[in-house]
């Protein structure tokens, strides 16, 4: 009984120890928000300062250059939003296709889809800048999410998702009844997949959200960033010579901002990410 | 289905297997055989004209032409050109590319970094996932949810603030070897070679919750029954976790392997963001590299060679690593073995014994 005790407490121990490595970062992010350039430099790291700064702290946010860090919260928004909803719908529907039809190209398309997984996206993004850029599609909300519908990824899950939810009896019942293909898909197909396409849109909702290198390669108007390019073109400032006043307090709480929401429902949503991540490593075999 | 067509009339008379007495009734017949030809057609997913599925399929076969066949295609003929004329030059660039020693001390740095991180996560999440589905564990839940929060952190977001926390004006942690007379100054995780193992540590505390999250929802698929016979027979924690948690976890294992590998040598946003703290070497990583090289230097033909070459590698070194891993397949890794040889005669002649 006390070596149990003794391994459960151990355990115990490491496993906040782990934990506290985890929330550290986080920890000290609430805590700098809540402190003025002067006095980031002069306190103690992990202690917070207090309310007062901390409301300074969120109208200097607001209030930089018009209203640009609002505009990247929408931004954000905007790209993850309709992309996920996008990439979901076109990789349901295809997927879907993919388990539940045989048509001449099939394999072929599985094939190319599975492919592409391994493909490194530095090889697409400079080629789609520069395709962008004569489509004078570069530089607009169309310009960042038509890119990211396409997701080999989402499409491969979907398609063995699709295999084992929908049931073939229900989708010849409705062929009997005399709806049309895509009348089954829309009314038998998607209720029969929603677990799958829940876990899917959250997982392509935080992607995008945390999506740098394709934003940052494809935009140059400040107005147009998503938060994670916008929070490091200001970090860079702050690191460059001739910068009047350094944007500390902006960057620390810019940051805090851009992850809060994140955070704050990742235990709720915890299990559908996970379930999502878990299928798509054992489908991989 | 023969007897049917041949029901149908389709064909002309007297080739098929149709008796006279069939063909005379045939009309009749061929309503009643109709109905279940159409069913079992259908269940096939054959039946419907065959542009249904390909219609299906359209919008993700044409944004997928569009926006990912289209641009590599596009690295491709544009890394066989020449940057100042734009004349077909053939392999040229990739000469140039193949004996710059920037690109290839990225390539190694890569790996030296992939050896040491993927190792020290991958172990680290597996150690998290199998104590967190052990009997000893308590708070499974609030630790698996607090493991997993950096998923949800923007790589970029991460490099800000570790950024920031390795930095001896900002963070007080760092003056404690020098407190402690362990050192003669802050530490400077930013200073030198330390770089890419702060980098390291970024990534780990990144990562190392999606894998175990990944290992954690992999083992509660695991049938317990087979867990409790093993306890039941006197199997220590460790030698269950060893002789079948981690079998059984073994392709998603090598699965998170791959994908780390696929990570890591595509590594760009981390060394980005801490590239503006201090000054990294030109091509710290390769995807900085041809990122400079295309956007710094605006030698697209450069950069499109550069990316082709880094895709081969990845590709290439996840083929010969998930190659590899089936070699040792054949030794037995890792894998569930029957028992061995020595111990079964014995069963069977105590099985004799007792009856």
């Amino acid at each position: 009984m006390t070596a149990r005790r003794l391994k459960v407490m151990t355990g115990l121990t490491l496993l906040i120890i782990a934990a506290l490595f985890v929330l550290l970062p986080i920890y000290w992010l609430i805590a700098a928000s809540t402190k003025s350039t002067g006095v980031l430099f002069s306190s103690n790291t992990f202690v917070p300062s207090g309310f007062a700064s901390l409301g300074r702290n969120i109208s200097a946010l607001f209030g930089f250059q018009g209203d640009l860090f609002r505009d990247w919260i929408v931004n954000s928004v905007v790209y993850s939003v309709v992309t996920s909803c996008l990439v979901v719908y076109v990789a349901s529907l295809t997927g879907y296709t993919l388990a539940k039809f045989k048509f001449v190209g099939r394999g072929a398309l599985l094939a190319t889809v599975i492919g592409s997984l391994m493909i490194p996206s530095s090889v697409l993004i400079i080629p789609l800048f520069i395709l962008e850029r004569s489509l004078s599609l570069s530089n607009s909300y169309e310009g960042v999410i038509l890119p990211l519908i396409v997701s080999p990824f989402v499409v491969y899950f979907m398609s063995f998702y699709a295999e084992g939810a929908v049931p073939t009896s229900l989708i010849d019942a409705g062929r009997v009844d005399g709806a049309g293909e895509l009348r089954i898909f829309h009314k038998i197909a998607i209720p029969a997949m929603t677990p799958g396409l829940v876990t899917m849109f959250l997982i392509t909702f935080i992607g995008t959200w945390n999506n740098y290198f394709l934003p940052l390669v494809l935009l140059q108007n400040g107005d147009k960033y998503p938060l994670t390019v916008g929070l490091s073109i200001w970090f860079t400032d702050i690191y460059s010579s001739g910068v009047s006043q350094p944007l500390y307090p902006e960057v620390i709480l810019g940051s805090l901002v851009s992850i809060l929401p994140m955070l704050v429902l990742f235990p709720f949503l915890q299990r559908y990410v996970a379930r999502g991540l878990t299928l798509g490593a054992l489908g991989g075999e | 289905m023969k007897v049917q067509q041949s029901e149908g009339g389709a064909r002309p008379p007297g080739t098929g297997g149709g008796t006279g007495q069939d063909r005379g009734r045939a009309p009749q017949r061929l309503r009643l055989v109709r109905r279940p030809s159409v069913i079992a057609a259908a269940e096939q997913g054959r039946g419907r004209p065959a542009r249904i599925p390909l219609t299906m399929v359209t919008p993700f076969v044409v944004l997928f032409g569009f926006f990912f066949v289209l641009p590599l295609i596009y690295s491709l003929v544009k890394s066989t050109t020449s940057d100042v004329s734009g004349a077909f030059t053939g392999f040229t660039n990739y000469s140039y590319v193949l004996q710059l020693g920037e690109f290839w001390q990225g390539v190694v740095r890569m790996i030296y970094f992939g050896v040491i991180q993927v190792t020290v996560m991958i172990v680290l999440a597996l150690l998290l996932a199998l104590f967190l589905d052990s009997p000893y564990c308590r708070g499974r839940r609030f630790f698996s949810v607090v493991y997993f929060l950096p998923f949800a952190v923007p790589g970029v977001i991460a490099a800000i603030m570790w950024g920031f926390l390795f930095s001896p004006q900002l963070d007080v942690l760092l003056h404690v070897p020098q407190d402690l007379g362990m050192a003669s100054g802050p530490v400077n995780p930013l200073g030198g070679s330390a770089i890419l193992y702060a980098i390291m540590l970024i990534v780990t505390w990144e990562a190392t919750g999606y894998n175990m999250t990944i290992y954690l929802t992999g083992l509660s698929s695991v049938t317990r029954d087979v867990i409790e016979a093993a306890r039941l027979d006197g199997c220590s924690e460790w030698r269950i976790a060893w002789r079948i948690k981690i079998p059984l976890l073994r392709p998603t294992i090598i699965f998170t392997i791959i994908l780390s590998i696929i990570g890591t040598l595509q590594l760009f946003n981390e060394p980005e963001i801490i590239n503006s703290l201090t000054t990294l070497p030109a091509g710290y990583t390769p995807n900085l590299l041809i990122y400079q090289t295309a956007f710094t230097d605006g030698n697209i033909p450069i950069a499109a060679a550069e990316s082709v070459v880094l895709a081969v590698i990845i590709i290439v070194a996840s083929v010969a690593f998930f190659r590899i891993v089936r070699r040792r397949d054949a030794r037995g890794w890792g894998t569930a073995r029957p028992p061995r040889r020595a111990t079964e005669p014995v069963r069977l002649e105590q099985a004799g014994a007792a009856s």
